[in-house]
């Protein structure tokens, strides 16, 4: 019987042990790559914000035309602007009915009195960004309020760090329970087969001849958990991508290129032979005693 | 393969075992060893398989010394060694050709003649019709004889059995010892025995070693 026999043949003889292990593994890495893919999300949303730089400048009410020309050409006269694109109160109420065309009660009551006009200005260097809002934010007679992307990108770099802190507890917590899975469900089957162990030693079995078949049952429950649970993952993140990229226009938020998943399910695969080599190891290292 | 104890004492905690053994057992020999409960028969072969290593002394198994041997000797020792245990010791779940197979498969016997060893033991020792079965299902005369086909198939230069009749009714005893002499007279298999039964003993013309109180009382040819 060869190596691979006896590995399958140890995992036939207690089913539910070797369930109970590729669960385990599989919850695990349904877990990490979930939070991969989330985590890749957010930075696609960051760089979005970070290659695109903006800053909007919402006027007050009731400034003349020349006021308004003048704030442009001010504008104008910094460095590395790309376009600076003038909103009037009537051109955002179009802009506002054309957001909410599906819902009549956000629409009806809503006239362009209410609405600030604004200027959105787009530069190659973000730094630019931080200067405008500077110097516009002591304009308090013209000026209502500027909103630029380092709030958002502020705002998302600490939600990505929660998440992914978040996630690295979560899956780490995980890892460390599916580690100890196998490494006691290893040791429960090396109990199981202490007296063929010991046979197989007194018959001059090496202590690596009689190691050999749990080391390559742990790592067929980390192969298994590993490709289950992130495949598994991959599947819900495909069926759900497109009302997710919806919410998210115009980024991509779930990305389609199937390398990005070919590398993430390789990484796991991986990822699971270290964890159910290491569990099975350190299990036959303190469970074999002969 | 010869076995050299050079003053060898075994005591576990404060009980003696052995006590200054000074014995040399050339390649080839069928040697017998007696006495009583106790008298440190068992002690003896679990030495020279390494199962357990002298307190004191040098044992020497085909020029190693294993009070001081690596693990990896120790491997290579145990596979020139077939083992014949009082309880058997075959592997409950596999039947007794995988028993036989596992043997083969721990000394690296060439694969594609496996099939082939296993089908010369397993006649050998007369077990053609049990070939499937699992050592449940076997009777004690029969298990002893599988035992046997194990320890034989690996081609052992030694084999150590350990009252290997302890278990067997007359007739079964003695079909075992026929088996034994014929495979020493054969392959020059050095063969020592641990037994209670004097009458085995005395039928063949062997060293025979008297133990009690863990030394050699006498050395003899019966």
């Amino acid at each position: 019987m060869n190596n691979l026999n006896l590995t399958w043949h140890h995992i036939r003889r207690s089913p539910f042990q070797s369930l109970t292990a590729i669960l385990v593994m599989v919850l695990c890495f349904f877990s990490l790559t979930f939070f991969l893919i989330v985590s890749d999300g957010f930075s696609v949303v960051l760089n979005y914000f970070e290659t695109k730089p903006e800053v909007t400048i919402f006027l007050k009410d009731g400034l003349d035309r020349n006021t308004i020309d003048s704030i442009q050409k001010d504008l104008s006269s910094y460095k590395s602007i790309k376009e600076i694109k003038y909103i009037s109160k009537e051109k955002a109420l179009t802009l506002y009915q054309d957001q909410n065309k599906d819902n009549p009660l956000l629409t009806e009551m809503v006239t362009s009195s209410i609405l600030p006009a604004s200027f959105e200005i787009s530069v190659s260097d973000p730094k630019v960004l931080e200067q405008i809002a500077s110097d516009f934010s002591s304009k308090k007679d013209t000026v209502d309020e500027i909103i630029y992307q380092k709030d958002i990108i502020d705002s998302l770099l600490n939600w990505t760090k929660i998440i992914r802190s978040v996630g690295l507890i979560i899956v780490s917590t995980i890892g460390t329970i599916g580690f100890l899975i196998i490494f006691i469900i290893v040791g429960m089957k090396i109990t199981n087969r202490k007296d063929e162990i010991r046979i197989s030693r007194l018959l001059g079995a090496s202590r690596f001849y009689v190691i050999k078949p749990f080391l390559l049952e742990g790592i067929f429950y980390g192969v298994l958990g590993s490709l289950i649970g992130s495949l598994v993952c991959f599947i819900l993140a495909f069926y759900f991508s497109q009302r997710i990229n919806i919410f998210f226009q115009p980024i991509i938020f779930i990305r389609s290129e199937l390398n990005i998943y070919l590398i993430f399910l390789l990484a796991e695969i991986i990822l699971g032979i270290v964890i159910g080599y290491l569990a099975s190891w350190v299990g036959a290292k303190r469970y074999i005693k002969f | 393969m010869n076995i050299v104890f050079n003053s060898v004492n075994k005591s576990y905690g404060i009980i003696t075992a052995l006590k200054d053994i000074d014995l040399s057992i050339d390649s080839g020999e069928f040697v017998f060893i007696v006495g009583p409960s106790g008298a440190g028969k068992s002690t003896l072969l679990k030495l020279i398989l390494n199962q357990t290593r002298p307190s004191s002394g040098q044992l020497l198994v085909d020029n190693i010394d294993l009070s001081q041997s690596k693990k990896s000797e120790v491997d290579k020792i145990r596979k020139k060694i077939g083992v014949i245990f009082q309880d058997y010791q075959l592997i409950a779940d596999k039947s007794i050709e995988e028993n036989i197979a596992l043997a083969l498969d721990i000394v690296a016997y060439p694969k594609p003649d496996i099939s082939s060893r296993i089908d010369s033991v397993i006649k050998r020792v007369k077990l053609n019709h049990r070939r499937f079965l699992f050592p449940s299902q076997l009777s004690g005369g029969e298990l002893q004889r599988a035992a046997l086909a194990r320890a034989l198939a690996v081609e052992p230069k030694v084999i150590l059995a350990d009252e290997p009749t302890g278990n067997l009714d007359i007739q079964n005893s003695w079909n075992l010892i026929k088996l034994l002499k014929e495979i020493n007279e054969e392959n020059h298999t050095t063969i020592i025995m641990t037994t209670h039964n004097l009458d085995i003993v005395d039928s063949l013309d062997k060293r025979v070693l008297y133990l009690k109180n863990g030394q050699i009382e006498k050395k003899t040819k019966s």
